[in-house]
């Protein structure tokens, strides 16, 4: 088994996150009335060489966020990340354009991924020509097996992105990621834009570059199923924190945050013989411009012990029951029985 | 029972050079007085044209085919005339779309939105108006109407919008209300709050629902009926419990494959093969065959018909027909 | 293509054409045959267009002038879209202090009147050669150009592609080159073709005040102002070039306009 807690872990991370915080500041007309909002407050993790490790949230829990810092997208405000034992800022610009060989992102929206200007081989042979992986004679065979490896005609190269359908274009991504032979790769949403029967071939070429190449993914994700699906380990985030972290079974199967048994119970299940009392939260979640002092869930939270502690005092991330879980009532189960 | 609405040979063309689209193709379905019936499907497949087309709301272009019916309480809608239409439009069939952003007004206050809605289908005073927004207001669930009834669309989440949304359509009084993917822009905890609300408002009301959906989980729990669309056509249409326990066509087995289960006990789903054809190149006879794990001869050429495979359950397969040969 | 456009398109090429090919075929602009006699005439088979007060050939006029004012304005959007399209992308671009900068620049050149810089400019300059003339037309056009493409750039900047090539290791050269400046392009095509007929309408109203191209060098805009006395007796002098000018102007409006709908939805 890959990988542990969000605390433990039993080979060196590859990627190692620690207290990563981003703070943006919204316009305002003027500096000082736009508010800040903490899009990411203090998040930590680990990634393993070959684990996939799944973050999930509802929009706003800036589990987006989280990935665009980790690969310096975007900087964060606060807090480390290490990659293969590198600490990201401490890099010189022209070093972290060397270290992106090793680490990519694979995005949502597979109509906004691709530049609609350029050939789908030009595309996927932009990192080949940055990092000089090939002469240049050799590029377009090396993108044709590419094509090919995500399940393509390799003769697509000297067509445009507006000929593909989604699910395509998707495996166009995925080819541009792999072509600098990285070992990490952040997955964003990388199926939620895709028609559901196309969704599961998408899944399934990423379980199998996987297994092939030995990648590690970080699997951003709303849905649950699909989490359980890909990842070894689960972070499931709530207004910038993780508020329970641990494997994929553990987490899933026997949730101990409340909002992660509320996001369990909000999977569709297409048997209906199998529909249980669903648990509905009423709200929604606060904006991360002004999220509540204590626990961040607070103002949803429908656990029986909730009191003046969960209002005023923000939970720690701490181990129980082989998961680490930021809930002061965690003990005692919010939906008995379950 | 009699139906409330009854589409037979619902056919949707787009003239253009060479032969026309034609995404939506002899669609025949019913709906009863206060029944769920999903309509669910991929993008592309002709859902939301069809939806669009009970209250006859098609883009500009569209072409009603000549034996295409949308019978509601009797009345061939199709044979109104625009102004005829009027009357049913909102009062007795309602829409709630996809994007609660866009079908709001951004620069009107809701409560007055929701006001406008109840006077265009009645006279009332605008006092009885106000009463009646704040009623509605709380039928669909928004804490403290008196508060939110000044608010402007951008001050509410998704969620709230999508309330607002319902509580127009609800203004009518509407005996149908069709929701066009009216969960798909929000957070899957949210979801799970409008879907349990227009569940609510059916019964209480004893209002139909036809609510279009491209995911088959959201609709498990919910709906009575199941209509599966896949390029312009129904393939099958069943119980639901029915549908999910033995789904017949294999375009249906194969999106149940497709969705990811917690309970996974494998590790790969077993997706359909190939993609969803565009509109214009749909093929012959079954238009599913070319994705099709059991397809034999007779699906390449002839199209077959939705036909009972079994008690609450029609499909439009010729294998699971039992007629292969 | 819509038809207008292609009408648009049309009567470009075709007026192109005419600046190119006309003065061969029409003979010397300024030759005055018969200044007593030939002057103020009638269209005939001679003149095919008639003859101005000092007897020269209004169609060899108008297609030298059609060269000269043409070639101007063509230049002078080029200028334009170059030189603009560099700064807008540079300020676009550039993070920090020189971005800012750049785009004080950008703000500076919006703020000038260009109708006085461009007076007083080619007064002090004087006569000048017509291509001089279209780079000075050039370089007081760049502002609009630059203000444009530096939106586009920063538009483009946080275009999901953009990041994909910045994931890939891609330095901001040549994330710049290849992915951000090729998508400004539409709109400085858009642009410039619009700009088109501001140039034209430019060039023949500076001619017309007499600091463009200036006799007996042949202009549109010249031809209307030594015509301006003759609009009772011989209005034809006064509405050639005037049809002129309208053609050629509303044809790159045309032709822009559709260019702009055609390009507006993002290749989907």
């Amino acid at each position: 088994m890959l990988g542990g807690t969000g605390s433990g872990h039993l080979t060196t991370p590859l990627l190692e996150v620690a207290g990563l915080v981003k703070h943006y500041r919204t316009g305002g007309l003027l500096a000082r009335t736009g508010a800040v909002v903490k899009a990411v407050d203090g998040v930590s993790f680990t990634v393993a060489p070959g684990e996939t490790l799944g973050l999930v949230g509802e929009s706003g829990s800036g589990k987006t966020t989280v990935g665009r810092t980790v690969l310096r997208l975007e900087l964060p405000t606060d807090g480390v990340v290490r990659f293969e034992g590198t600490d990201l800022a401490s890099l010189a610009p022209g070093e972290l354009r060397a270290l992106r060989r090793r680490m990519q992102i694979v995005f949502q929206d597979p109509f906004a991924s691709l530049n609609p200007r350029r050939t789908v081989g030009a595309s996927v042979a932009e990192g080949i020509e940055i990092h000089r992986l090939a002469p240049k004679r050799e590029i377009p065979q090396r993108v044709a097996n590419l094509l090919e490896e995500v399940g393509l005609d390799g003769s697509y190269a000297s067509k445009y992105p507006h000929e593909f359908s989604g699910g395509q274009r998707q495996r166009i991504g995925i080819a541009r990621a792999l072509a600098v032979e990285p070992r990490f790769i952040v997955c964003d949403e990388p199926v939620s834009a895709l028609d559901v029967s196309v969704q599961a071939q998408v899944l399934n070429l990423l379980l199998d570059l996987r297994d092939h190449r030995g990648l590690a993914y970080l699997f951003i994700a709303h849905d649950l199923a699909l989490v359980r699906q890909i990842a070894h380990r689960v972070a499931v985030m709530y207004l910038g924190t993780i508020v329970e972290i641990g494997t994929a079974r553990t987490v899933i199967d026997s949730p101990r945050h409340p909002y992660t048994q509320a996001l369990v119970s909000a999977v569709p299940e297409p048997d209906p013989a199998k529909a249980t009392a669903r648990i509905v939260l009423v709200g929604d979640p606060p904006s991360p411009a002004a999220p509540p002092p204590g626990c961040p869930f607070v103002t949803r939270c429908f656990h029986p012990m909730k009191d003046e502690r969960c209002v005023a005092e923000r939970p720690r991330l701490r181990p129980l029951d082989g998961r680490d879980v930021a809930c002061h009532y965690a003990e005692v189960n919010a939906v008995g029985g379950r | 029972m009699t139906p409330l609405l009854e589409v037979s040979d619902l056919n949707i063309s787009f003239p253009r050079d060479g032969a026309p689209l034609v995404p939506v193709d002899d669609v025949s379905f019913m709906v009863s007085p206060g029944e769920l019936v999903a309509l669910v499907g991929e993008s592309g497949c002709g859902k939301t044209l069809t939806g669009l087309a009970l209250p006859r709301l098609l883009p500009r272009g569209a072409v009603l085919g000549p034996r295409s019916a949308v019978r509601f309480d009797g009345t061939d809608l199709t044979r109104l005339s625009e102004r005829e239409l009027r009357s049913y439009r909102g009062r007795r069939i309602a829409m709630v779309f996809q994007d609660p952003m866009t079908s709001l007004n951004p620069v009107m206050r809701i409560g007055t939105q929701i006001a406008e809605a109840i006077h265009a289908h009645r006279k009332v005073s605008s006092r009885d108006a106000r009463e009646r927004v704040l009623a509605l207001l709380a039928e669909v669930g928004i804490a403290d109407p008196p508060a939110r009834i000044n608010a402007y669309p951008h001050q509410l989440s998704g969620g709230m919008r999508q309330r607002v949304l319902i509580a127009m359509a609800l203004a009518g009084q509407p005996d149908l209300l069709i929701a066009d993917e009216p969960t798909t822009a929000l957070d899957v905890t949210v979801q799970a709050q409008i879907l349990e609300l227009l569940d609510r408002l059916r019964a209480a009301r004893g209002m139909a629902v036809l609510l279009i959906s491209h995911d088959l989980g959201i609709v498990a729990g919910r709906a009575d009926r199941v209509l599966v669309m896949y390029a312009g056509r129904i393939v099958e249409s069943a119980a639901t419990a029915q549908l999910f326990a033995h789904p017949a066509h294999p375009y249906t087995r194969g999106l149940f494959a497709s969705i990811p289960r917690l309970d996974a006990t494998t590790t790969r789903l077993t997706p359909i093969r190939g993609t969803v054809p565009r509109p214009d190149q749909w093929p012959d006879g079954c238009r599913f065959h070319p994705r099709c794990p059991v397809a034999v001869s007779r699906c390449l050429t002839q199209r077959p018909p939705l036909e009972l495979v079994a008690p609450d359950q029609r499909a439009a397969c010729w294998v699971a027909q039992g007629a292969a040969t | 293509m819509t038809r207008l456009a292609r009408v648009g398109l049309a009567i470009l090429t075709l007026l192109a054409a005419f600046a190119i090919v006309g003065p061969w075929i029409a003979g010397d602009p300024n030759a005055q045959p018969d200044p007593v006699n030939g002057s103020l005439l009638l269209p005939s088979p001679a003149h095919w267009l008639g003859t101005d007060q000092l007897s020269r050939d209004i169609f060899a006029r108008l297609a030298s002038g059609a060269r000269i004012s043409l070639a101007v304005a063509a230049i002078a959007v080029s200028v334009a879209a170059v030189f603009g399209s560099a700064l807008g992308l540079a300020a676009g671009a550039a993070p920090g202090l020189a971005g800012r900068l750049l785009q004080r620049l950008i703000d500076l050149g919006l703020a000038l009147p260009r109708i006085i810089v461009l007076l007083v400019v080619l007064a002090a300059l004087g006569r000048m050669h017509y291509v001089l003339l279209g780079v000075v037309l050039g370089a007081t056009g760049w502002p609009a150009v630059a203000r444009l493409v530096r939106g586009e750039t920063l538009r483009l900047r946080h275009a999901q592609y953009v990041a994909a090539a910045r994931a890939l290791g891609a330095p901001p050269a040549r994330v710049l080159w290849y992915e951000i400046f090729p998508g400004t392009l539409p709109a400085v095509l858009v642009a410039s073709t619009l700009g088109l007929a501001d140039a034209i309408l430019l060039e023949a109203g500076l001619s017309f005040i007499g600091v463009g191209i200036r006799p007996p060098e042949a202009s549109w805009g010249g031809m209307l102002y030594e015509a301006r006395d003759y609009i009772g007796s011989a209005p034809w002098l006064v509405f050639i070039p005037c049809l002129a000018l309208v053609a050629a102007t509303s044809a790159a409006t045309l032709l822009g306009d559709a260019l702009r709908r055609s390009l507006q939805p993002e290749t989907r």
